[in-house]
C-alpha cells in the first residue's frame, strides 16, 4: 500500500495527476503533451473516439509501458512506474475492457490469484471479500463459479480483484461496451457507491450519454491530445461530440458527384446472426451504384463488422441475398468474392490486413493469391509480385527503404496505404473500405482520401464504415445510420452535421434538415426480442 | 597477383577474383612450410583482410534477407557481421580441405579449400545481413553454452571432459562413423521436414513416430509378398509407405478441421494406436515370418527389390551410403520449392503466420489444417524407407523406432530451414555415432544425450531473444533511414492542439497538404 496516510488532505491534493505525458511509437505519436488533473473521491470521465489514444494514456498510467516524456503524480507524489504492480503499489488499479477471469475457478479463487500474500486463499481471503462485496454493494459471493456469472458480474468481479489490491483509483477501460442497459445502470450505481465510499473512478469511453450520467469531470481527447475539459452539468452531448470529433479537422469535399444508375452491389434484406441467435445484422438492404460512395455511420460495435464480414463472405447469413451486378453471391467464399472484383480494406489491418513478419512483395501477393500479377498457374510469380509491388509503393507513395522490408517495419500510414494501392490493382468492381484512415498520420489521412475519389471517378462502388463522422460527410454520396445491426437512418451528407449523425447514432433519430428516416425507424430497434428476426 | 590497385572504384567481380587468388597463393605458398590448415588459416585470412580493406571501393552489393537497409559500417556490421564473416569462411575453407584431403592428395585439397574460404570471404563479407549474422552468431552462441554445460556435467562425475571430447570428436570423424553418420541423418532429415511442414502451420505433428512405424511395415510387408520387377517393387513400396503415414496423419487432421480436436492429443493417441496395431501385424499369424530364432519380421526383401547403396570410398570407407539419400535430396528440395515458390507454401506460411488474415484473403483456413497435416504424414511415411530398402530388408521387431521424437528436436534445431535441417541433422547424428566410443572408455553415453538436449532448448531459446533483438534493430534502422517520415509525424499530430478545441476548419488543410509532401 501507498505509504502516505489514507485520507490526508484528500480535498486538496488531486487523487491523480498527469503533466505533459508524451507517448510515441514508431511512426507515430499515440499522446502528446497529455493534462489531466483527477479529483480524489469522483468519476472522471475520458472521452474520444477510437484511436484517439486514450487506451495507450491508460496503459501509461497503469505502468504498462512508460512516456516518453511528462510526469505523473500520484496524491502530489511524482511516481514513475516500470510495470502495473508498481501501480497497483500506489493504489491504481485498472479493469480491462476485455476481463481476465479464469472460467474454471470460483470468484474467491479468481480474486486471490496473483495477490495470494495480502490475506491468504482461505478464510481470511474469503471474509475479506465478503466485507469488500457487503461495503461497497458489489454482491460477490466468493464461492460461486466463474463460468456460471453473468457479464455484469464478472465485471464486478473484476472491480472487487481490483480493490482487494488495496486500489483507490480505479481505472474501467470501456466498461459498458459489454453490458446491456440494465447492466449499465447496476454498474453506474456501483461507481456511485464506490465514489461514496471516497474511492476515484476513472471511466474510458466514447458513449457520450453514459458519461454525462454517471460523471463528474470530462476530459475529452482528440488526437491523442487533451482539447477539453468539461463539466457534465452544463455540457450537452452534442457539444461533447463536436468536442470529440473536432470540427475544425477539415476532410475535402466530393467535388461533383459520380454516381451512376448501375447498381454494383446489392444487399437485399441481409440478417447476420451471432452464435447465440441474435440477430447482429438485422434485414440490412442497401444498393450500392458505380462511382457511388455509400457510407455507414454507427457506434462501434453495432453490426459494421459483421455487416462487412458478411459481404467479403467470412460469415454465414441467416436469410437475404447479396448481388453483385446482378450476380447472386450468396454464400460463396471468400476467395470467390474477391476474384469476382471486390476490394477488402479491413477495420484491423494488422489482423486481417497484412502478414507482419513478411515482406511487402510477399503481401502483395496476399488476399490475390490466384490472380496475375501475383501468381502463374500454382506458381508464385516472383517477378511478377515485386514488379506490382514496386508500382504500388511508387504510386501510393509508400515510403519504404524497399519493398523486402517485413510489413511491421513501416509505420501504421505505410502500411494502409500499401494496402489500399493492393486493394485497387486488378481494377475492382467494388470496394469495402473499414476505417480506411484510422491510425494513420494526417498525411497519410488526406493522400488515402484522395485515392479514394479518384476510384470512385473511375468508377467504383465503395461502401466505407468509418467511426470519423467528418470523414463519412466529406466522402460519401449516401450516409446510412446503422443501429443494433439494422439501417435506422439515412442522411445526405451535403445537408447533415455531425451533430446531426451523433444524436441519430445513439437512437434519437435525425433532426430537421437530415435526411429522411427510413422505414422502420431508430427508436424502435431498441428493444429486439429473438422472435424479431425468425420471419426469414 | 599485386593488389596495387589504388583509389580507383574496384569493380565487384574483379575484388572478388583478387580475393580468391590471394587466398589460394598464400595457402600454396604456405603449405610447403607449415601444416596445411595453418597454411589455409593464414590465406583465407589473408583474402579476408584484402577484402575488408578494399571494402569501400566495391559498390555495395544487395545483402541476403537484409532488408534493402544500408548496413556497411553501422556498429553491428562491425562488431557483429565482419567477424562472423571470418569465422564462417575459415571454418568452411578447413572442412572442405578436411572432406577433400580424405580422397585427394593434401596440397590439393589444401588449395580447393583455399579457393572456397577465399570465395567466401567476399561474398559473406559483401552479401552477409545482420540478421543473418545474428542467427549464426545465436547458434554458435548455443553450441558453445551445450558445450560447456556438458563439460560441467562430465566434470561433477570425475572425467575429464577435454579427453571425453577428444575421444568423441577422433571416433566421430573415422570413415566408417560418417558413412554412419550420412545415413541416420538420411532418416532424421526426412522425419524433422515432416515435423518442419507442420510447424510452418503451427501445427505440431507429433505423432511422425507412429506414421513412419506404420508405414514402414505395410510397405515391408507390401515389398516382402509383392514380387515386382526392380524398378516397379521399389516405387510400389514408397507409394505405399506415403499412403499409409498420409492416410494415418490425415486421421488427426480429419479431427482437428471437422471436431476440433487438437492435433498434438490426437497424434499422441495415434502413436499408442500404431503401436498396438504393428504389434497386432506383426506375428505370424498375420504379416510376420520366423526370420531367426527370437526374431520375427516381413518377409526379406528379394534383393531386386533393394535399393542398392553408394560405396563411399571417398570418404575412405568400404561401407555404402544409403541410396535413398537421394530421396531425402529430393523431399528437401521439393519442400524448400513448396514453401517458397508454389501458391500452396505461400498459403500455409500466411495461415501459420496469421490465421485471420489468411482468412481475410480467402484462403481456406480449413483445407489448409486438413493438407499440411495429411503432407507431414506422407513425408513421415518415408522415414523408414532408407533404412527398410537400404540396409534392413525387412520390418522387424528391431526395427529402429523413436524417430519421430528425434525429428521434432532436428526441426525445432534446424529453425524448419530445408537448409538448417540438413545441418541440423548431421550434428544430431555426428553425437550420436561419436558416443558410441564412449563405453569402451568407460564414460558414460548419455553424455551425448545431454549433449543433444542442451543444445536443442539453447538454440530455441537464443535464437528466438537474438531474432526478437534483431528484428528490432532492423525497424530502428529503418525507421532511422525513413527520418523524414518520423520527424513529421510529429509536428502534425501538434497541429491540432495548435488549433485548439472549436476552431474552424478549412485553413489547416494547406498545413496538412504540405506536410503530407
Amino acid at each position: 500500500m501507498s505509504s502516505t496516510s489514507s485520507g490526508g488532505g484528500s480535498s486538496q491534493t488531486p487523487a491523480v495527476e498527469l503533466h505533459g505525458i508524451t507517448k510515441r511509437f514508431p511512426g507515430v505519436v499515440a499522446n502528446h503533451d497529455i493534462d489531466i488533473t483527477v479529483a480524489p473521491g469522483t468519476v472522471h470521465a475520458i472521452v474520444g473516439e477510437n484511436g484517439a489514444g486514450k487506451s495507450t494514456l491508460m496503459k501509461t498510467l497503469y505502468g504498462m509501458h512508460r512516456p516518453d516524456e511528462g510526469t505523473i503524480h500520484v496524491k502530489g507524489q511524482e511516481v514513475r512506474f516500470h510495470s502495473p504492480s508498481d501501480a497497483i503499489r500506489h493504489g491504481i488499479g485498472m479493469v480491462h475492457q476485455h476481463f481476465m477471469l479464469a472460467d474454471n475457478l470460483t470468484v474467491l479463487e479468481n480474486v486471490v490469484l496473483g495477490a495470494e500474500r495480502r490475506h491468504g486463499i482461505g478464510r481470511r481471503a474469503r471474509a475479506e471479500i465478503q466485507r469488500l462485496s457487503a461495503q461497497y454493494g458489489l454482491g460477490v459471493d466468493p464461492d460461486r463459479l466463474m463460468e456460471d456469472l453473468g457479464v455484469g458480474d464478472r465485471q464486478r468481479v473484476e472491480i472487487l480483484k481490483v480493490l482487494y489490491r488495496g486500489a483507490e483509483t480505479i481505472i474501467l477501460d470501456e466498461p459498458t461496451a459489454v453490458l446491456v442497459p440494465q447492466e449499465v445502470d447496476e454498474l453506474f450505481d456501483n461507481l456511485r457507491e464506490l465514489k461514496r465510499e471516497g474511492l476515484t473512478v476513472i471511466f474510458i469511453s466514447h458513449k457520450l450519454d453514459e458519461v454525462l450520467s454517471v460523471a463528474d469531470d470530462i476530459t475529452v481527447i482528440r488526437r491523442g491530445t487533451t482539447v477539453a475539459t468539461a463539466d457534465p452539468g452544463t455540457t450537452t452531448a452534442r457539444e461533447l461530440a463536436t468536442l470529440m470529433v473536432g470540427g475544425e479537422l477539415p476532410v475535402p469535399e466530393l467535388r461533383e458527384s459520380t454516381v451512376t444508375d448501375h447498381v454494383v452491389l446489392s444487399l437485399d434484406g441481409i440478417t447476420v446472426r451471432s452464435p447465440e441467435g441474435r440477430p447482429v445484422v438485422d434485414e440490412v438492404s442497401v444498393d450500392i451504384h458505380r462511382g457511388e460512395i455509400v457510407g455507414i455511420a454507427g457506434v462501434e460495435g453495432n453490426g459494421q463488422s459483421e455487416l462487412i464480414e458478411a459481404i467479403m463472405g467470412m460469415r454465414h447469413l441467416a436469410s437475404g441475398r447479396i448481388l453483385l451486378e446482378g450476380q447472386d453471391i450468396t454464400g460463396w467464399s471468400t476467395l470467390r468474392i474477391r476474384e469476382a472484383g471486390v476490394g477488402y480494406i479491413p477495420e484491423d489491418r494488422h489482423r486481417h490486413g497484412v502478414l507482419l513478419e513478411s515482406p511487402l512483395w510477399e503481401n502483395r501477393i496476399l488476399g490475390h493469391q490466384t490472380k496475375a500479377p501475383s501468381v502463374r498457374g500454382p506458381w508464385i510469380n516472383r517477378v511478377g509480385a515485386r514488379a506490382d509491388s514496386e508500382r504500388i509503393v511508387a504510386e501510393y507513395d509508400v515510403r519504404t527503404p524497399n519493398i523486402d522490408v517485413i510489413a511491421d517495419a513501416l509505420s501504421g500510414g505505410n502500411q494502409q496505404k500499401f494496402i489500399i494501392g493492393r486493394e485497387m490493382s486488378g481494377q475492382p468492381r467494388f470496394l469495402v473500405a473499414a476505417h480506411p484512415t484510422r491510425g494513420v498520420d494526417v498525411g497519410a489521412q488526406s493522400a488515402i482520401w484522395e485515392q479514394l475519389r479518384e476510384a470512385r471517378a473511375a468508377g467504383l462502388a465503395v461502401l466505407l464504415i468509418s467511426a470519423d463522422l467528418d470523414e463519412l460527410i466529406g466522402m460519401s454520396d449516401t450516409i446510412h445510420v446503422i443501429l443494433r445491426g439494422r439501417l435506422v437512418a439515412e442522411a445526405d451528407p451535403t445537408t447533415v452535421t455531425p451533430e446531426q449523425l451523433g444524436s441519430a447514432m445513439t437512437g434519437a433519430g435525425l433532426r430537421a434538415g437530415g435526411g429522411s428516416t427510413e422505414s422502420d425507424s431508430g427508436a424502435e430497434g431498441t428493444d429486439r426480442a429473438d422472435e424479431d428476426g425468425g420471419e426469414s | 597477383m599485386t593488389t596495387s590497385d589504388n583509389r580507383r572504384p574496384l569493380p565487384g567481380p574483379a575484388a572478388f577474383t583478387i580475393a580468391v587468388l590471394l587466398g589460394t597463393g598464400v595457402t600454396f605458398a604456405l603449405d610447403m612450410a607449415l601444416l596445411w590448415w595453418a597454411a589455409l588459416i593464414i590465406g583465407v585470412t589473408a583474402a579476408f583482410a584484402f577484402v575488408a580493406v578494399t571494402h569501400n571501393r566495391v559498390p555495395p552489393e544487395r545483402r541476403v534477407a537484409a532488408a534493402g537497409t544500408e548496413e556497411r559500417g553501422t556498429a553491428l556490421h562491425n562488431t557483429l557481421v565482419v567477424p562472423t564473416a571470418l569465422v564462417l569462411s575459415v571454418v568452411a575453407g578447413l572442412l572442405s580441405a578436411w572432406l577433400l584431403d580424405l580422397s585427394l592428395i593434401e596440397p590439393v585439397a589444401a588449395v580447393v579449400g583455399a579457393v572456397v574460404g577465399s570465395a567466401l570471404t567476399f561474398l559473406l563479407f559483401h552479401r552477409l545481413s545482420a540478421l543473418l549474422a545474428l542467427s549464426f552468431a545465436a547458434v554458435f552462441a548455443a553450441g558453445l553454452i551445450a558445450i560447456a554445460v556438458t563439460a560441467l556435467v562430465l566434470l561433477f562425475s570425475g572425467i575429464d571432459p577435454m579427453s571425453t571430447f577428444g575421444r568423441m570428436l577422433e571416433y566421430g570423424t573415422r570413415p566408417d562413423s560418417m558413412v554412419q553418420i550420412i545415413n541416420d541423418s538420411t532418416t532424421y532429415y526426412l522425419a524433422a521436414v515432416a515435423v518442419a511442414i507442420g510447424f510452418k502451420m503451427k501445427l505440431f505433428n507429433i505423432g511422425v513416430d507412429g506414421q513412419y512405424r506404420l508405414a514402414a511395415l505395410l510397405s515391408a510387408a507390401v515389398g516382402g509378398y509383392l514380387i515386382l520387377p526392380p524398378p516397379f517393387s521399389q516405387l510400389v513400396m514408397i507409394v505405399v509407405a506415403v499412403a499409409v503415414g498420409g492416410a494415418w496423419a490425415g486421421i488427426a487432421g480429419y479431427l482437428k478441421v471437422a471436431r476440433g480436436v487438437s492435433e498434438v492429443i490426437s497424434t499422441i493417441m495415434l502413436n499408442a494406436i500404431a503401436t498396438g496395431i504393428t504389434a497386432y501385424l506383426l506375428s505370424t499369424d498375420r504379416l510376420a515370418v520366423q526370420i531367426s530364432t527370437n526374431n520375427i519380421g516381413t518377409p526379406p526383401l528379394p534383393e531386386s527389390s533393394w535399393v542398392p547403396g553408394i560405396p563411399a570410398l571417398f570418404l575412405g570407407s568400404d561401407r555404402e551410403i544409403f541410396g535413398l539419400v537421394f530421396l531425402a535430396v529430393a523431399v528437401g528440395v521439393g519442400y524448400s520449392v513448396m514453401l517458397n515458390r508454389t501458391r500452396f507454401g505461400f498459403e500455409l506460411r500466411a495461415t501459420g503466420q496469421s490465421q485471420s488474415a489468411a482468412e481475410a484473403s480467402g484462403i481456406n483456413v480449413k483445407k489448409m489444417v486438413f493438407l499440411s497435416m495429411l503432407f507431414s504424414g506422407m513425408v513421415a511415411g518415408l522415414v523408414g524407407l532408407p533404412q527398410l530398402l537400404g540396409s534392413a530388408h525387412y520390418y522387424a521387431l528391431d526395427f529402429p523406432t523413436g524417430i519421430g521424437f528425434i525429428g521434432i528436436a532436428i526441426a525445432l534445431l534446424g529453425r524448419n530451414h530445408p537448409v538448417g535441417i540438413v545441418f541440423a541433422s548431421l550434428f544430431w547424428s555426428f553425437l550420436t555415432q561419436a558416443a558410441n566410443i564412449l563405453p569402451f572408455d568407460n564414460i558414460p553415453q548419455e553424455i551425448a544425450v545431454i549433449a543433444q538436449a542442451t543444445i536443442v532448448l539453447t538454440v530455441v531459446v537464443v535464437y528466438e531473444v537474438v531474432h526478437r533483438w534483431g528484428r528490432r534493430y532492423q525497424q530502428q534502422q529503418i525507421g532511422k533511414q525513413l527520418g523524414a517520415t518520423t520527424v513529421t509525424a510529429e509536428p502534425v499530430g501538434a497541429a491540432p492542439t495548435s488549433g485548439g478545441a472549436g476552431e474552424t476548419g478549412p485553413k489547416t488543410d494547406g498545413e496538412r497538404g504540405g506536410e503530407a509532401q
